[in-house]
């Protein structure tokens, strides 16, 4: 797989085209905003998205761990999308994962989705250290360097009399946005006001996601 | 004339009226009012001015009348527009106050207050005047049987813009559920004149049906513009001949001058301002501008306060603005009904003909001008084609009979196959559109628990809604036209109008473009409003609005084609229309009426074939893309196309050798799933699908979702569903819509059926002068969507990395 390099806070990262961030020197692996469920969770208010994207999503990361074999997969928030969508996991998804559970630490930071549900075998954070680096769902006050979700970045780029939106990676000095690794996910613009209330909205380091791709703008 | 017949409407009711106003009935409104007595369903054939309104009152005033003070509703009348709605109560008050006479008449539209709508609830009119959209909710009312069930007729006006489309289908289920209110409903048709009328009745009527119709002998008098100006050989704005337009505005009292789209239309309008030195009161008219604005210009038509009007289709339809003197069409005419309704905008007096005159925008539309007169002189119309109905339009049917309570699937099956466009709805597909409505209709049963509409337990035939709260989301989401997300325009606190999402986005602050007629200058934009401010600026953009690109009628192709195989150009055109032709002649040929003429030569560095077919532009889209695969098969390493009415262009690097073995029947079946794949056209229309049909919600104003977020969900939900369900019935349903609207499919198939027999391939050392107005088309590479995104990235990172003076790592 292509992965595009990103140094942020001194250390190499690789981004990669199916929109997780991997930290080489740990041997870890990071997504962010999986909200598996969401069809369901959309079917209550009879919006019936199709009920593929559950198993779509469990699926990618399951390739990516047989890909890497990573020590700890730190997922930096909303890996569901409501209490419902524990429902939509089947049974032979969860003893997959208590099977993948064996060598890598699933290390959930809990996100505004997903605050107060439990799955067996998922280690629990609001936020979790290593070295100089704070993994959180939204970026708190902190002189750490920040890896986190939440937000959904894309960017427009216009381009030749063009306009595309592409989902992107996204960071500053201190902090590093993750796209959305779900399927059914929109997304928020790299310059909107949520997210230059974050980063500013000066020297940002975007880098968007292509097909079989990551770029750098 | 039968004598006896006319006598029967001597003794009308409206007779007394007629005779004060010094008119006399029309021999088609005695005979209308002949076979509507008789029990017939009738569509009734008569050109503007002929009392086609009147016609279709006549018999439900005559019952009113006898029945003597009846209560409740008698007549629904069906308009297409809000505003023509309006116009007919004001027709139909004037001879009912007049003759003081007992009946009731409304409408009922989207504009209606709440209050007035429940009040026609209580206590419903004798007339009621409607649009399709409303005649859809009336029917979603718990209470609409008995609402309806005393209804004795149904007019449907101008029925001639509701054959083919998804409206088409939505109105004719609604038709048929009336019948099953009240059995003994009448169908009233009126229509423009059609060239196949038997389809018209097919689509209206039941089995005992009539047509009347009433042919116009005072033809229209067409011209084309007699230009001292050099016609250019391509583009679409008629700039070279302004001047001489505006001459031929102010020789007549009031011009309405249409064009094709709304941009020509700004585009117009700014350019008849710069020169109008005489000060005449010119304005402009197109869809995308606020209502207000429109109604001042239609007012202000109406009662000849302005000297021209610069207008789109907006101005077809409707009203009648009596003191339009003239008509004048700028670009192509398309097609001859559609030419002909527009020239009939002038003049509304059946006794003198209507003016018009044509002015070509480039040398082919020439040739199309000159055909369409032709045409028009043997009164040869276009054929408008029935089409079969959507699927994603039963499913919004079967919701809102789910609102108006409980149903049996077989009774409702048995209904709707009874509506024309759903005569071969098959009960598998019928079903499954059930199951779409109940919860998704996925093959995974994950939904269990969140139905919109269950089985009762002791009758599985039997299925009611979940619960009351979904009838609101079926009335926000009721009808078949979706915008494109559309944001509103502000200039100060007045609202201009709405302006395609797509064309804000490539705009940065401080770009100025023309709307309503003004330069504005974009400031910023929040939540779907656009500010903006007056600008000084000469250089502007024009919005350019998908959609609406009509191509050209098989029938003006074919007249097209006959006219170009005669030999006596000096007859036909002006010197530099024949100078053209003579040489196209010379360095290559003219092809006759049946051929396809293929041309093929080296320039710059290219190779580039050129396949005249006059197939119209949805059809020679989708030849050039399927020939585009053809040549990459053959490995003559094509590098794009480009497409118009007439004729494609593509350019390879290598020569194109074996142009007969890949253009020909076998292309459209290898190729076309790719093509409607890869240019996301299913993509497209499937949005359009899970919005018509429930599945998601559609944007209103005032709603957090912006248009472009809807877009990007339907997107992904086009995905997912493309990767895991392929079968499903939305996705077989955009796939036919494809099919049916955007690619032409049947017409490309008829053509290549025959195409091989009767390709004449010239080889050529140069450009030849008939491929010169396709090639100064080319100005841009056609890759598919996920291509050019790619492309797009790439390429500015790579400008990027070499501003940065550094190169790639990976």
């Amino acid at each position: 797989m292509y992965y595009q390099l990103i140094n942020f806070g001194n250390e190499e990262f690789h981004a990669y085209p199916n929109k997780s961030l991997y930290w080489k020197r740990l041997n870890t692996l990071i997504v962010s905003d999986l909200h598996i469920g969401k069809s369901i969770s959309y079917a209550k208010n009879k919006q019936f998205l199709p009920p593929y994207d559950t198993k779509e999503i469990l699926n990618k990361i399951f390739v990516s761990l047989d890909k890497i074999k990573p020590i700890n997969l730190i997922i930096v928030g909303d890996l569901l999308h409501d209490v419902f969508s524990t429902l939509s996991i089947k049974d032979q998804d969860y003893k997959k994962l208590s099977q993948y559970m064996k060598n890598t630490d699933f290390i959930w930071i809990k996100g505004n989705h997903d605050k107060n549900i439990q799955i067996e075998g998922f280690k629990n954070f609001t936020n979790y250290k290593i070295g100089k680096f704070l993994f959180t769902h939204i970026p708190i006050k902190t002189s750490l360097f920040q890896i986190c979700g939440h937000y959904h970045p894309k960017v427009k780029i216009v381009h030749r009399g063009k306009t595309i939106f592409k989902t992107s990676f996204v960071h500053n000095e201190k902090i590093l946005i993750l796209p959305s690794f779900g399927i059914l996910t929109g997304g928020l613009d790299v310059h909107s006001k949520q997210i230059s209330d974050v980063l500013g909205k000066n020297n940002l380091s975007i880098y968007p996601v292509g097909q079989d791709k990551v770029y750098k703008l | 004339m039968n004598i006896n017949k006319s006598n029967l409407l001597l003794l009308h009711p409206l007779n007394k009226w007629m005779k004060k106003k010094k008119w006399s009935w029309f021999p088609h409104q005695i005979e209308t009012f002949q076979h509507v007595r008789t029990g017939s369903d009738v569509v009734v054939f008569a050109p503007t001015g002929a009392g086609k309104t009147l016609t279709g009152f006549i018999n439900p005033i005559d019952d009113l009348i006898k029945l003597k003070k009846f209560k409740g509703l008698h007549t629904l009348y069906i308009s297409p527009l809000k505003s023509l709605a309006n116009d007919i109560v004001r027709n139909l008050e004037k001879p009912i106050k007049d003759l003081d006479l007992n009946i009731s008449f409304e409408v009922r539209t989207g504009d209606t207050t709440p209050y007035n709508k429940q009040k026609q609830k209580q206590k419903p009119p004798n007339i009621l005047i409607t649009t399709p959209e409303s005649l859809a909710l009336l029917n979603s009312y718990e209470n609409a049987k008995e609402f309806f069930y005393n209804l004795k007729y149904i007019i449907i006006d101008e029925i001639h813009t509701f054959l083919d489309n998804k409206r088409a289908d939505l109105l004719s289920l609604n038709i048929e559920r009336l019948q099953t209110f009240s059995p003994n409903l009448q169908r009233i048709g009126l229509s423009a004149t059609l060239k196949n009328k038997q389809d018209a009745k097919k689509w209206l009527c039941r089995k005992k049906s009539k047509i009347v119709s009433y042919e116009n002998s005072v033809l229209p008098k067409i011209k084309i513009l007699q230009s001292k100006e050099r016609i250019p050989w391509s583009g679409h704005m008629a700039t070279y001949s302004i001047n001489e337009i505006y001459k031929e505005i102010m020789k007549s009292k009031l011009t309405i001058i249409f064009v094709n789209t709304r941009a020509q239309a700004e585009y117009m309008f700014k350019n008849l301002w710069l020169i109008n030195k005489k000060k005449l009161k010119i304005a402009v008219h197109h869809g995308s501008l606020e209502k207000n604005l429109r109604l001042k210009v239609e007012n202000n038509l109406s009662k000849g306060l302005v000297d021209c009007v610069v207008a789109t289709s907006s101005l077809e339809l409707g009203l009648d603005y009596g003191d339009v003197e003239k008509i004048i069409q700028v670009g192509a005419p398309k097609g001859i009904n559609r030419l002909l309704q527009r020239v009939g905008r002038s003049n509304h007096n059946l006794n003198t003909p209507s003016k018009a005159i044509l002015v070509p925008t480039n040398r082919f539309e020439f040739i199309e001008a000159k055909a369409a007169i032709e045409e028009i002189k043997k009164n040869n119309l276009d054929k408008i084609d029935l089409k079969e109905g959507s699927f994603d339009v039963v499913a919004q049917h079967i919701f809102a009979t789910a609102c108006a309570g409980q149903f049996d699937i077989n009774d409702l099956y048995k209904e709707i196959i009874k509506a024309y466009p759903y005569k071969k709805l098959k009960l598998n597909d019928f079903k499954q559109l059930i199951n779409l409505i109940q919860d998704g209709g996925y093959v995974l049963k994950n939904y269990d628990q969140f139905k919109r509409i269950f089985q009762l337990r002791e009758n599985k035939n039997i299925y009611k809604l979940v619960n009351k709260r979904e009838t609101r989301k079926y009335r926000m989401n009721v009808g078949t036209i979706i915008e494109n997300p559309m944001l509103k325009i502000k200039l100060g606190t007045k609202t201009l109008g709405n302006i395609e999402e797509v064309f804000i986005q490539n705009l940065s602050q401080g770009d100025s473009f023309i709307f309503a007629g003004q330069v504005l200058e974009f400031q910023s934009m929040k939540n779907n409003l656009v500010q903006v401010k007056r600008s000084k600026s000469l250089i502007s953009k024009i919005p350019s609005y998908s959609g609406g690109r009509m191509p050209l009628s098989t029938n003006l192709a074919n007249s097209v084609r006959a006219l170009l195989a005669k030999s006596n150009m000096r007859d036909l055109y002006p010197e530099q229309i024949t100078e053209w032709l003579k040489r196209q002649k010379n360095i290559s040929k003219i092809p006759k009426k049946d051929e396809y003429l293929v041309e093929q030569f080296p320039r710059k560095k290219n190779f580039y074939t050129v396949v005249y077919t006059f197939a119209g532009w949805h059809a020679n889209q989708t030849l050039g893309f399927l020939l585009l695969r053809g040549f990459k098969e053959f490995n003559y390493k094509p590098l794009g196309f480009v497409a118009n009415d007439y004729a494609i262009v593509l350019w390879s690097l290598k020569e194109v050798k074996e142009i007969k073995t890949i253009l020909n029947l076998g292309l459209l079946d290898k190729h076309l799933d790719n093509y409607l794949e890869e240019t996301s056209i299913v993509k497209r229309l499937f949005r359009d699908n899970a919005i018509i049909s429930c599945l998601i919600e559609r944007r209103l104003p005032g709603m957090e979702k912006t248009g472009k977020q809807v877009l990007f969900s339907s997107d992904l939900i086009y995905t997912v569903l493309k990767k895991n369900e392929p079968d499903h019935i939305l996705l077989k349903s955009s796939y036919e819509d494809a099919k049916k609207n955007m690619i032409d499919y049947d017409r490309l198939r008829e053509i290549l059926k025959k195409i091989d027999k009767k390709i004449i391939l010239k080889k050529l050392t140069c450009i030849s002068p008939l491929a010169v107005p396709i090639i100064l088309e080319i100005n841009r590479e056609n890759l598919s969507k996920k291509e050019t995104d790619e492309y797009i990235l790439e390429d500015l990172e790579n400008e990027i990395l070499k501003e940065a003076n550094v190169l790639s790592i990976n």
